[in-house]
């Protein structure tokens, strides 16, 4: 990607500002102008920016680029972090999330197996599979709860109607959904009033921008602590009513019980007031709810069956009617708190138009019909219909991932939820949420069938493929892959296969984890395979010892042998200690067993001769120099010892050729040295032979050693 | 939190991976300090950190220690290895080993825990080793510290009285035997030097100063760690290796390593685990806690991490003690001196360990 254009604010690639896209400074410190850009992947969301100057350039500004800091680079490569989808999460946690999510996602794995099994041995279907997914469902919930809650204080302050609590993550909210809609087979008899309870508790994340009916109570409660009377502010009219549309009872009767005409000093005069504000409140307090339970502390009337819940309710409603129609309002002297109060039995009699007013997100208005306008049981048609109104009613909000979500379910369009999951809350979420939405049996033929435009996997495997990547590129998380991947029947080890043999190999306990990986799964072959790019690694880095030993440890024999080539066609070309120790140690380390070919036969009785010809310089003991010529003679008769050794061998017995004791050489021994010493001369005389690199002084001195010798030994024979 | 009998784990997530912790040896009783090395992936920054320990009665649970960062020394590269003095005598010093080659010292304040000096190996000519430093240890004056690299080489770095590093020994040879391996040790020291291994091990650890560093001659092929200091009754090392093999090397047999835990060559033995054993110590909670009429022969009990999430107390010729199967790793943990029951162990997700097991026998007196 070249780029040689130069705006006036420094970017090197036009762009127009006007597209919304995330803009990152680099900060390269190459002088200008940059000839080329290069841009690559790094491992996990980085990328590479590679700045480089034009090369003349460089040359001609060669006088003056000592003067200037950092200007006479010639370019710079760049690590750039791509930001998170959800700056909401930060990495750390989004760590944390994923190793917490492996052991639930495994058991339920596992326990998937064991019934498939089961059930194939007695074909007992998978009825209750919903209460296990219930159980996985639960324990990523806990996972994702925000992790420290803030400390509660003994003495409850009337004045706090709004707990204050660590935001929620949008993907906590996402996932309650989800559970909502396609695992808990209870709840969905009480959906209407569970989407009450999830409003209740993300309503502060539903939109970020606009208000929502938590922000108008956090600015209310911010305000409550400096404000006089209370009442007197349509501010808090106007956040009882909004409590009030949401269902938040026992907020509105909080702030209810803060009116000035509850005040000691004031009860006389404003009587009438305080008593219709406190009919309100018990009104608030009282009303019916269709729901499974209540919670400790909640307001409301809970009723389990319909029949029951409909006298509750009209009678409710009555009471209201009656209220609403009473002669005390015109007592009422204080004009905000009738026309407040009168709003708020609006909303309970269901008066649309005080509900829209009152309400900011459609999410809001959504549920304000389950309260007050259509409580009975909706199906889902209804309330996909009811969705699309409030959202053109709210046609402000802004539609987020979470809204998507919501309208796909609610269509029971199961592809669009798979894609919303997957687009707005990443990999993580998808993976993990697949499960749920498999714990309905009903779309298993979307879910697990095996599709063509695939590649042949399904929708599950393919999303935990793209997750098990993505762990893969984070060296923290590559370790829990693996789980995933062994979940995937198709291209899972496959796919592990590669990814294990593409981990880095510079970290020896990284390397470790890597085999251990291998050793479960039972992948022998990509075991000894990391194990040979190890040891290619370590070899040519120089750390030649731990490359063989790697080698060794992969069974790599034709390597190995290599190696062994490698030793023996180096020996002889240099004779110094410092070389003799290295490869000397190479050789041991190589082993026995290695280069049964000759060559390292060969190594190894070098390796003895030289050994035992250096004990020969330290003392003077005749039988280790008897020894040394045992092994000179052994290594000159075998026909594996090069050629060009022989004349640096026949160099190194003149010490033992010269021995004062008596000759250790015999006649027939001695006449072998000679033999050779003839036969690398007579090699001299052909045509385009190497030079013999002993100068002939030490030639000399060899032929006279030899033939003293040969006299000797005639001697004493 | 765990919680399974007398055994209590309590997990202190960090954010960042722990690759080593170790317990500070403390100036009153009252204070408990924990050493991690913790590598920050994020901005690839590496710390030693210090944390506290303490109870308090109000938190939610009371029972769970809490952990407060106390300070924090920035590392120029990722550690390798992490030792801590065992006595106490006049600064806590703690040794650091890098992937860089250098062996750095702390002195920690006894009062407030700060870290009062640092000595590095950098400041000398030289590279201490070319290339990763595999391990350190500590002498227990925390004097001397022998280090050993992928390089292949040991070196002893003694510290002197005024705090300045008093002179470094380059690849000490011991004996002859030893002068020959020196260029194999660079395979051998890969397998984890600390442990040797492989064909024939390099160093085994530093016994007393001007002691023998002992070469492992152990057939089998070991990675783990070497715990050579605990009571040091009788010469006898412990060693952990690959594939849940752990075995103690006497001295005085040289030949004849006691297969501990694992499967032998001859296919005997028992396995506490399958996988890497990360680290070894011999456990003094055990010891204290069980009779101590053992007869010179036996080898005391030990404490063994895995790759495979076991902490075990491995003893001879009894069933191990499976005390943490968790479900990632335990790369690293430490027995507390002065408290033997409390062992702290790093989690490879990214969290330190608190175990605390029940402290039924009297605490030993140092």
């Amino acid at each position: 990607m070249p780029g040689r254009l130069m705006e006036p604010d420094g970017a090197l690639i036009p762009f127009s500002t006007e597209v919304d896209v995330p803009l990152y400074n680099i900060q390269h410190g190459v002088k200008l102008p940059i000839f080329r850009i290069f841009v690559s992947w790094s491992r996990s969301n980085l990328l590479q920016v590679a700045c480089i100057r034009p090369f003349e350039d460089d040359f001609n500004n060669e006088e003056d680029s000592g003067t200037s800091d950092g200007g006479d680079l010639g370019g710079k490569v760049v690590e750039v972090k791509l930001c998170a989808s959800d700056p909401q999460i930060s990495e750390a946690q989004r760590r944390r999330i994923a190793y917490g999510s492996v052991s639930p996602f495994a058991f339920l794995q596992g326990r998937k197996n064991a019934l498939a099994m089961m059930s194939r041995m007695s074909s007992s279907s998978l009825g209750d599979w919903w209460q296990h997914v219930i159980e996985y469902s639960r324990s990523i919930l806990e996972l994702l709860e925000n992790t420290n809650p803030p400390s509660r204080s003994v003495i409850e302050d009337p004045r706090i109607v709004l707990k204050l609590v660590n935001k929620p993550t949008g993907l906590k909210a996402a996932w309650q959904l989800m559970e909502m809609f396609y695992v808990d087979k209870h709840s969905l008899t009480w959906l209407p009033e569970q989407l009450v309870d999830w409003v209740a508790e993300y309503d502060c994340i539903l939109s970020e921008t606009e208000g929502t009916v938590h922000s108008k109570l956090f600015k209310l409660q911010e305000k409550l602590v400096n404000l006089q009377v209370i009442e007197d502010d349509p501010e808090y009219w106007e956040a009882l009513s909004s409590a009030l549309t949401v269902g938040w009872l026992d907020a509105v009767v909080k702030l209810l019980r803060l009116h000035g005409s509850y005040q000691l000093n004031q009860m006389d005069s404003r009587e009438t007031e305080n008593g219709l504000v406190e009919a309100v409140a018990v009104l608030v307090s009282t009303m019916p709810r269709l729901r499974h339970d209540l919670p400790a502390g909640k307001l409301g009337q809970c009723y389990k069956t319909k029949p029951d819940f409909i006298k509750a309710w009209e009678k409710w409603r009555g009471q209201i009617t009656k209220l609403d129609c009473s002669a005390f309002w015109v007592h009422c002297g204080h004009r905000q708190t009738r026309e407040g109060l009168r709003n708020l039995l609006q909303i309970m009699l269901g008066n649309m138009n005080n509900i829209s007013n009152a309400s900011f997100h459609w999410m809001e208005l959504f549920v304000s019909h389950f309260l007050y306008i259509k409580p009975l049981t909706m199906s889902f048609e209804e309330m996909h219909r009811l969705a699309q109104k409030c959202l053109q009613l709210k046609s402000s909000s802004l539609s987020n991932g979470l809204t998507r979500l919501i309208v796909g379910a609610l269509g029971e369009n199961i592809e669009v939820v798979i894609a919303e999951c997957s687009k707005s809350f990443g990999p993580w979420m998808i993976t993990h949420a697949l499960e749920l939405l498999a714990a309905d049996s009903n779309q298993n033929e979307i879910l697990f069938s095996e599709r063509y435009n695939l590649g042949g996997i399904s929708i599950v495997e393919l999303h935990r493929i793209v997750y098990a990547q993505v762990l893969f590129s984070h060296s923290l998380t590559s370790q829990i892959a693996p789980t995933y991947l062994a979940s995937c029947p198709k291209q899972g080890l496959g796919l592990l296969e590669i990814s294990l043999s593409r981990q880095p190999v510079q970290n020896y306990t990284l390397i470790l984890k890597d085999l251990e990986i291998c050793r479960l799964y039972e992948l022998d072959k990509i075991c000894s395979f990391v194990k040979k790019i190890t040891g290619m690694h370590q070899w040519k880095h120089g750390r030649k010892g731990s490359g063989i030993y790697w080698f060794q440890k992969a069974g790599d024999e034709s390597r190995l042998n290599q190696i062994a080539q490698q030793l023996f066609e180096c020996i002889g070309c240099s004779n110094t200690n410092e070389t003799f120790k290295q490869w000397e140690g190479l050789i041991e380390l190589l082993g026995p067993d290695v280069g049964t070919a000759g060559g390292l036969g060969f190594l190894h009785r070098y390796r003895d001769f030289k050994n035992s010809l250096r004990h020969v310089q330290y003392g003077r003991a005749t039988d280790a120099a008897r020894h040394s010529v045992e092994l000179l003679i052994q290594l000159l008769k075998s026909p594996s010892t090069p050629q060009r050794l022989w004349l640096s061998l026949l160099h190194d017995s003149v010490k033992l050729l010269n021995w004062k004791d008596r000759p250790l050489l015999n006649a027939a021994e001695t006449n072998l040295l000679l033999s050779k010493l003839q036969e690398l001369s007579m090699l001299q005389l052909l045509p385009d032979s190497p030079q013999l690199d002993l100068p002939p002084p030490e030639l000399a001195s060899i032929r006279l050693a030899l033939a003293t010798n040969l006299s000797r030994a005639f001697l004493e024979e | 939190m765990a919680d399974s009998g007398d055994l209590q784990l309590f997990r202190y997530p960090q954010s960042k991976s722990v690759d080593a912790v170790r317990w500070l040896h403390p100036v009153s009783a009252f204070d408990r300090f924990i050493a991690t090395a913790v590598h920050d992936t994020d901005d690839a920054s590496s710390a030693v950190e210090i944390h506290s320990l303490s109870f308090s009665p109000e938190s939610r649970n009371p029972n769970k220690p809490l952990l407060h960062l106390r300070s924090n020394w920035p590392s120029p590269s990722r550690i390798s290895a992490l030792r801590t003095s065992e006595t106490h005598q006049k600064h806590v010093v703690a040794a650091v080993s890098t992937f860089a080659g250098s062996v750095h010292f702390l002195f920690v304040d006894p009062v407030d825990v700060s870290i009062d000096l640092e000595l590095s190996t950098d400041e000398c000519h030289q590279p201490l080793h070319n290339g990763p430093v595999s391990a350190v240890d500590l002498q227990s004056g925390g004097h001397e510290c022998v280090s050993v690299g992928e390089d292949g080489r040991v070196n002893l770095v003694s510290v002197g009285e005024g705090g300045l590093i008093a002179g470094i020994q380059r690849e000490l040879r011991e004996n002859n035997g030893i002068s020959a391996y020196d260029e194999i040790c660079e395979a051998l020291a890969v397998e984890e030097a600390s442990g040797g291994g492989g064909v024939g091990g390099p160093w085994a650890g530093r016994r007393r100063p001007g002691g023998a560093g002992e070469q492992l001659k152990a057939c089998m092929y070991c990675s783990g760690r070497v715990d050579s200091h605990k009571p040091n009754l009788y010469d006898t090392f412990v060693v952990g290796g690959s594939s849940g093999t752990v075995f103690a090397w006497d001295l005085r047999w040289q030949q004849q390593p006691i297969l501990l835990s694992g499967v032998s060559l001859s296919g005997t033995g028992r396995s506490t685990c399958e996988s890497e054993i990360w680290e070894i110590q011999y456990d003094i909670h055990a010891q204290t806690s069980s009779i101590s009429s053992t007869s010179s022969t036996k080898i005391l009990p030990v404490m063994a991490c895995s790759e495979d999430g076991i902490l075990a107390v491995i003893e001879q010729g009894k069933p191990h003690t499976e005390l943490l199967a968790e479900d990632c790793a335990i790369n690293s943990f430490n027995i507390d001196p002065q408290n033997p029951a409390d062992v702290v162990c790093a989690l490879e997700w990214e969290s330190i360990g608190i175990l605390m097991r029940a402290k039924e026998a009297a605490s030993p007196v140092y």
